[in-house]
């Protein structure tokens, strides 16, 4: 056999000189070719990656697939990392992994039962660079003429608003009406409601936050809850992930910066008290505004009703805010060095992107408590750029996948999560300045904050991918809802439009 | 063992550039974590380790694209690639299908390589591959999502295939100026490549008028173990075993490889001669180890009459055409190019 012997050596060693010194700015010493194809791998590195492949060969044949079952895989864009996990599975006394530099801690391998996943090598994620062209992720939905029709005139709305040409876009929101109302399902609910938001804009009659309304959110936010897995996706996964931080904690106290119904925690307490080995005692600290600072209470007396129930010592405390911005770490009473810290925020994060100064104050405050890990879940959008129309345009295509997902046999779960994603749009498009906070942010956009504030990402793993997915499939039954790995966070999509994600962060200690 | 293991390991090492060898056994050992003995399949976790990007209607390199729903019951969804328009502005929604512009405008619907059973329209690895042939070819490629296997067995690969078929030929949107028809390419590597050839069968049954078919790599076999087969097995991340492990994920319960989906050629299956079949491009790589079945297919094409060009890359192993470092990736990039404008 003709082997092209020099010509590969050639080419190759072409290939890695010209990544390295060509891209090594510009991709962070990455593999130009191999990081389009979703994997990172330094140039430095790629020798040594083939070699680790090559012995996990020599150690596997084609039955390997029970390993898969037990493995808890992280981050598979880290082929370097993946690799040497596989490896340490295979061979825990091999000393070739080489350990991971960027962190001074490792989380052992903790042996269990299946309820746990074996907590092993949770990887900090290495550095990503930061991407500074936005993807504008569209699935049509529906292809109908009227449909078209119709998001053209949104558009051409939105736009004559956005020049203020006022008397201009008032004709044209009532001719969105007019083909509103001859649109059929998800299409016309998402049309009425960016109307309504325009309207508002147009006339300044513009929403407000009443206080009334507040335990009227909660409840719509119940609804939300049970009608589609967005939530639950939410809460299931970040609790995963306290759950692997917490490991054989005695002591572990729950931060959740939004408490609202509490529905997240009755998972964990049940988790927690199924833990092998006993359970921990369980604090909780449920933050609200002051708007529902009553209910609070109440949802901190029926969650202790649980604890007791399966046994969990359970502590409650509820701290009222007017925004979270005016968190202290003092109002928090950590009992440094015996418990474990978990901060939670679901969906909250971004509404202190409306005040300057209000996220840093946050993340400074976390900080100082150091947690063991932070769990974040927030709308995988960019719903706060500076241009009013390309807010809309983007706002219009989430919400229309969200209400597309949401279609179904009529309910009433479904019609008042229809009134609680309506009432996020007509905040997106008719208000302002701090009025407007649903200023959702992308993933990445979010993990640019955290490394900036100090944080490391720590990664979610196959583990929770697969229960995450299963209980799509329990509840929600459809094909079209879609979890995706990406980096160490976790993504739920409807169809192959991410709409959520779920991300995990510890102090970066190093520096 | 482990002496003639070192040497097949070396051996595809040789053959190509180091990240590309590293690409292809990450591919080779996540695929023998993921396949069971007993036939069934990790789904879960080959979804979270399959690299996918989303699509996008800003364009990059002059390629943007979006996402369509071609069929609800089956949730068949498809990724469209187009090029940028004219100023480079990113199309608004309303723009996404904007006719196509020009005299010919040929458009390939492709189907991802997998065996049956890996990846999807929006992989990483396919993704890039549609947005090439987007500027190479000046073509649209729509690329479908069609259901896999073990999960969905033959047909459902091929009804997925001919769904979209007649959605992309129903678009008045992608008909070009000549003649306000639809210019089809199939085109496909790997189980993609098999599909292609299965829904151009139908295509011809039922006058849907196919332009031409491109084939990477495709996956075709048959019951003996031919010659490449024996020879190569194992050599260049690719095992007999695994072939089989495939065909039986595939193909109906029961069935062998005599069946027509995996041998076209073969006792079970229909002659093609005298069918105006459309013209073929059939790529084979030298080191891939069912070489045999692919060659045995191009002959089987001539023998019916049809016209084929056959790409035979002496030095090629599977997946050349997924990172442009090679001379083969090259190659074969400009054989496609003057096939689809060749017309």
């Amino acid at each position: 056999m003709k082997r092209e012997h020099s010509h590969r050596e050639t080419s190759s060693v072409k290939v890695d000189s010209s990544s390295m010194t060509a891209n090594k700015e510009e991709a962070g010493g990455f593999d130009e070719l191999l990081v389009v194809l979703g994997y990172k791998v330094r140039s430095s590195d790629m020798a040594d990656v083939a070699h680790k492949l090559e012995q996990l060969e020599m150690v596997l044949d084609d039955g390997i697939s029970h390993l898969s079952d037990d493995t808890v895989h992280y981050n598979p864009s880290d082929l370097s990392g993946w690799v040497d996990s596989l490896l340490f599975d295979l061979n825990p006394t091999c000393d070739q992994v080489k350990p991971d530099q960027d962190s001074e801690y490792e989380l052992s391998a903790i042996p269990g039962s299946a309820a746990y996943p074996p907590g092993k090598r949770t990887r900090t994620g290495s550095d990503s660079p930061t991407t500074t062209t936005t993807t504008r992720s569209m699935v049509v939905l529906d292809s109908q003429e009227t449909g078209v029709r119709l998001v053209h005139a949104l558009l051409a709305c939105a736009e004559a608003v956005q020049q203020n040409n006022l008397k201009l876009a008032d004709v044209l929101v009532k001719h969105v009406g007019l083909l509103a109302s001859s649109q059929a399902g998800a299409m016309r609910k998402v049309a009425t409601y960016f109307a309504e938001g325009l309207a508002r804009r147009i006339y300044r009659i513009y929403p407000h936050d009443d206080v009334g309304l507040s335990s009227f959110s909660d409840t719509l936010q119940i609804h939300f809850y049970e009608s589609c897995p967005y939530l639950k996706f939410a809460h299931f996964t970040a609790n995963q992930a306290i759950l692997e931080s917490f490991a054989t904690a005695e002591k572990v106290h729950v931060i959740d910066l939004g408490l609202n119904q509490g529905l997240q925690w009755p998972a964990l307490i049940q988790a927690l008290a199924l833990r092998p080995g006993g359970p921990p005692d369980f604090r909780l600290t449920g933050i609200g505004s002051s708007l529902t600072g009553q209910s609070i209470q109440e949802v901190g007396w029926k969650l202790g009703q649980l604890a007791n129930a399966v046994g969990v010592n359970f502590e409650f405390k509820s701290i009222v805010l007017n925004s979270l911005s005016d968190l202290k770490p003092e109002m928090l009473e950590i009992r440094t060095g015996s418990e474990s810290i978990a901060v939670n925020s679901v969906f909250e994060l971004h509404r202190l992107l409306a005040h300057p100064g209000s996220i840093d104050n946050i993340l400074f405050t976390i900080k100082s408590i150091k947690p063991d890990i932070i769990t974040v879940v927030e709308q995988e959008a960019d719903h706060n750029g500076s241009v009013f129309l390309d807010r809309f345009t983007e706002s219009l295509h989430y919400y229309s996948s969200l209400f597309d997902s949401l279609e179904g046999p009529p309910s009433q779960d479904r019609v008042m999560s229809e009134l609680y994603l309506g009432r996020q749009i007509l905040n997106l498009v008719a208000c302002e300045g701090e009025d407007r906070v649903e200023r959702h942010e992308t993933l990445v956009q979010w993990r640019n904050r955290f490394s900036m504030g100090g944080f490391k990402p720590v990664n979610i793993g196959s583990y929770a991918y697969k229960q995450a997915s299963m209980l799509l499939a329990l509840y929600a039954g459809a094909d079209g809802y879609k979890v995706e790995e990406h980096e160490g966070c976790l993504l739920l999509g409807w169809q192959t439009r991410p709409l959520i994600a779920t991300s995990a962060w510890r102090l970066n200690r190093v520096g | 063992m482990a002496g003639s293991d070192q040497v097949n390991l070396i051996e595809s090492k040789t053959v190509v550039p180091l990240n590309t060898w590293v690409l292809i056994s990450n591919f080779k050992l996540a695929y023998n974590l993921l396949r069971r003995p007993d036939g069934t399949f990790n789904r879960h976790l080959a979804e979270f380790l399959d690299r996918k990007v989303p699509a996008n209607a800003n364009p990059v390199n002059g390629v943007f694209s979006f996402d369509v729903i071609m069929d609800r019951q089956t949730n068949l969804l498809s990724r469209v690639y187009r090029p940028a328009y004219a100023g480079g502005d990113p199309p608004s929604f309303t723009d996404l299908q904007k006719p196509v512009d020009g005299e010919v405008v040929p458009v390939i619907v492709f189907f991802h390589g997998g065996s049956f059973v890996h990846s999807s329209a929006n992989s990483a690895i396919y993704d890039t591959l549609c947005r090439r042939l987007v500027g190479l070819c000046g073509s649209v490629v729509v690329s479908v999502n069609y259901r896999r296997a073990p999960e969905n067995r033959y047909p459902c690969a091929y009804d997925d295939g001919w769904t979209a078929l007649n959605w992309v030929n129903s678009r008045s949107w992608l008909q070009s100026k000549k003649d306000s028809k639809v210019h089809i390419f199939l085109a496909g590597d790997s189980s993609g490549g098999n599909i292609a050839h299965n829904v151009a069968v139908r295509a011809v049954e039922s006058g849907i008028d196919v332009l031409g078919n491109i084939l990477l790599n495709p996956m075709f076999g048959g019951t003996e173990r031919t010659e490449s087969e024996t020879r190569l097995d194992g050599k260049y991340f690719v095992t007999v075993r695994d072939r089989d492990w495939y065909w039986r994920a595939f193909l109906p319960e029961g069935e062998e490889r005599e069946h027509p989906a995996c041998s076209p050629f073969g006792p079970r299956s229909k002659s093609l001669e005298g069918l105006s079949f459309p013209k073929s491009l059939v790529v084979v790589a030298g080191l891939d180890l069912i070489q045999d079945w692919q060659l045995k297919y191009a002959e089987g094409l001539k023998s019916a009459g049809q016209e084929v060009k056959l790409v035979y890359l002496e030095q090629a192993t599977i997946g050349f055409y997924l990172l442009p470092n090679n001379n083969h990736f090259h190659t074969v990039m400009e054989e496609i190019a003057a096939f689809v404008n060749a017309e």
